[in-house]
């Protein structure tokens, strides 16, 4: 699995797919204080990184994949 | 080869496929406005993937023809029968171009000449708007630039909504941009919906950002994408600061076609060594049965897990026909322009999937028959007018799926092979005696044309006359493990038939027993299996024959061809195979199961010896020889 969702945090993992997006929204809808773990996650499809976006949901950790890390991770923060 | 060129020799010919199949619906209907939108995004993006490459003459080509469309797509100026034919030539042009790309990596000297001259084929040359080489970069973009160090390339990069159920990823897209500098993903919108509004599958962002690597390195890596992403590039006085970028990151994986191949071979040894378990399940059965009851319910496993992994490869092998024959159509055009005879050529069924082997190995002798047709099946105008046929000939190649089979059908509708000429070109050739040429069945005589350095062309034209007979088609086709049957109407037309199994990785065999050896036969050589009684086979003139199905049928001895004794038996076993045209049956001494398995081309000493078609290994360790029916009953 490449989402995991726990009661307070979700946990974004290895490659997330484009079917993330759904089980991420609705997730954050039915918590939107829920923290976003992304230290796992190698990289996220657009359509993932659109509903952290647009979610101004709070994240932590340092994306394992470089991409992410480098150029994502200051978007969300 | 560069992998940059090998992706754009894919992409090229399948957006020249993509334009050629809008183009032809134009020349039926010229005002279809979803077939101009069609060949206009297919030339967009084709010149957007020229322009990576030392092309100018295929950019400046399709510029011209995406202007003759974008006129059209507005309604200033509709296309009429020149145009389209004027369209079609640039795309043929472009065609030859990336055959060019393909064979030395550049264009020949000529191809400015070329380009030039088809470009004047087009409407309204004198008043299309001259390219724009140098626009002024935007505000956006210098926004973007600033802070950078350096000339960099800003890009905005919109992607359209629908992008995701493609299985597109823009980010991805943009993870491959070389030495990215900056990345912002903005809404398109201007705001980010609430969560409540948000689709989660429909892209509402803009990407936008800088990379500090060339133009055409930021170019290269939206080459899939043209028309959604603006770039610019942006002077700077001071030192461009270098930073290695991400790796290319790709959401599709390409895969060496050997280590695919290993693969493959991998598993056929699987399957062979699940063929084992049968025999030792029956050893257990005496010892004990609840044993040798779970030891084969225990195969049944393997053998369908196995089964499914063979055909999850064979799957990852199969490849759409298209590439090879979207390239006919260009083809005919310019045979049929050098024979001066208008044709009409048609392909149909090229979404069809086969294996990738097949596909490689179809297109030269398609190609070959399809030469043949236009100059030796379809005659000059004035004759077919004189017959009372259209002046256009029809060339039709259709392609379909027939259960385990992949067909492929090449027919015109030409002046028919006789097979009276036939007989007498093979017998003033020295192949046969006039007797023999006499006794032959219209159907055998006509597979003569596939004998070796056989042409019934009565002088060598430039288009067919090339030194490459009709047997090599046959034995290309008989290289994929396929077959070619003919069938002609004198005056109506003719009709070549291939056939290729879908699946070529396993062979199924017959396996039958001949003086005490056992021996494999491919199941596709098989016409029939018929048990008949001893008497029912006639002494005929030096050999034997039997009725079968109202016909005689020459029996040979299977084991006799083999140089060993034929076993005296009341009842015959025989297997009935097709030798060019013409049946024969073989008589064998029992036939055994048929297995599934991967036949390997003779090696060694068996390389030398005729009827043999390789060699399998069993389950138990044994080898069993395959046996090449036609060449043995021959």
């Amino acid at each position: 699995m490449t989402v995991r969702i726990e009661a307070e945090v979700i946990h974004l993992a290895g490659r997330c797919p484009a079917e993330d997006a759904d089980t991420l929204l609705v997730a954050l809808q039915e918590n939107p204080a829920r923290t976003v773990e992304l230290g796992e996650a190698q990289r996220l499809h657009l359509a993932v990184a659109q509903v952290l976006l647009a979610a101004r949901a709070p994240v932590r950790g340092v994306p394992a994949g470089d991409f992410l890390a480098r150029y994502l991770l200051n978007l969300l923060q | 080869m560069d992998e940059l060129l090998e992706h754009f020799l894919v992409e090229g010919r399948d957006l020249v496929a993509q334009a050629a199949a809008a183009f032809d619906v134009l020349a039926r209907e010229p005002g279809n406005a979803a077939a101009i939108d069609g060949a206009f995004r297919a030339i967009h993006t084709l010149k957007g993937s020229v322009a990576i490459f030392p092309m100018g003459a295929a950019e400046r080509t399709l510029h011209a023809a995406e202007d003759v469309l974008e006129r059209a797509r507005k309604g200033s100026a509709a296309l009429d029968a020149a145009a389209t034919a004027g369209l079609i030539a640039c795309l043929d042009a472009v065609d030859r171009w990336i055959d060019e790309m393909a064979r030395s990596g550049a264009l020949a000297g000529d191809a400015d000449r070329a380009a030039a001259a088809v470009i004047a084929r087009l409407p309204g040359q004198a008043s299309a708007p001259v390219a724009t080489a140098a626009e002024a970069v935007p505000g956006w973009a210098r926004q973007l630039a600033e802070g950078a160090e350096g000339t960099v390339v800003a890009f905005r990069f919109a992607p359209d909504p629908d992008c995701f159920f493609r299985g597109d990823d823009p980010l991805a897209i943009v993870a491959a941009i070389p030495e990215l500098l900056g990345l912002d993903i903005r809404p398109a919108d201007g705001s980010w919906p609430s969560l409540d509004l948000l689709e989660p599958f429909r892209c509402i962002s803009i990407l936008e950002g800088t990379s500090g690597a060339a133009l055409e390195a930021v170019r290269a890596a939206f080459r899939l994408v043209p028309d959604q992403v603006e770039l610019h590039r942006i002077e700077a006085a001071a030192e461009a600061a270098a930073d290695p970028g991400d790796p290319a990151a790709a959401t599709t994986l390409r895969i060496d076609a050997a280590r695919i191949d290993a693969l493959a071979d991998g598993i056929g040894e699987l399957l062979v060594a699940v063929n084992a378990l049968a025999p030792l399940a029956a050893r257990a059965e005496p010892l004990d049965r609840a044993l040798a009851g779970a030891f084969r319910a225990a195969q049944a496993n393997i053998e369908r897990s196995a089964a499914e992994l063979q055909r999850s490869v064979a799957t990852v092998r199969l490849v759409p026909l298209a590439p090879t024959l979207r390239r006919l159509p260009r083809m005919a055009r310019e045979i049929a322009a050098a024979l001066g005879k208008p044709i009409a050529f048609a392909v149909s069924g090229e979404g069809l999937e086969v294996d990738k082997q097949i596909a490689e190995g179809l297109f030269e002798p398609l190609l070959h028959l399809l030469r043949n047709a236009l100059d030796h099946g379809i005659e000059d105008p004035a004759a077919r007018r004189e017959a009372g046929k259209p002046a256009e000939g029809r060339v039709t190649l259709t392609a379909a799926r027939d259960g385990d089979a992949v067909l492929i059908e090449l027919a015109d509708d030409g002046g028919g092979i006789d097979p009276a000429r036939i007989r007498q070109a093979a017998v003033a050739r020295g192949l046969l005696d006039a007797d023999a040429a006499a006794q032959l069945t219209d159907a055998a005589a006509l597979r003569l044309i596939f004998a070796a350095g056989f042409s019934t062309a009565r002088a060598v034209t430039e288009v067919s006359g090339r030194g490459v007979g009709m047997d090599a088609v046959q034995a290309a086709v008989e290289k994929l493990r396929g077959t070619i049957a003919i069938d002609s109407t004198l005056g109506a037309g003719t009709r070549f038939r291939l056939r290729f199994p879908a699946n070529a990785l396993t062979t199924p065999l017959l396996v039958v027993e001949v003086a005490g050896d056992r021996y494999g036969v491919a199941l596709d050589q098989v016409v029939e299996t018929v048990r008949v009684d001893a008497a029912a086979l006639l002494p005929i003139g030096e050999g034997t024959a039997c009725v079968l199905r109202g016909r005689t049928v020459p029996v040979l001895s299977l084991a006799q061809l083999l140089g060993a004794a034929e076993r005296p038996a009341a009842s015959a076993k025989l297997l009935v195979t097709s030798v060019g045209g013409e049946r024969v049956a073989l008589r064998v001494d029992g036939f055994a199961e048929r297995i599934d398995t991967v036949v390997r081309p003779p090696s060694g000493l068996l390389a030398g010896v005729p009827g043999v078609s390789g060699a399998t290994v069993l389950g138990d360790g044994g080898v069993l020889l395959v046996l090449d029916l036609p060449v043995l009953a021959a």
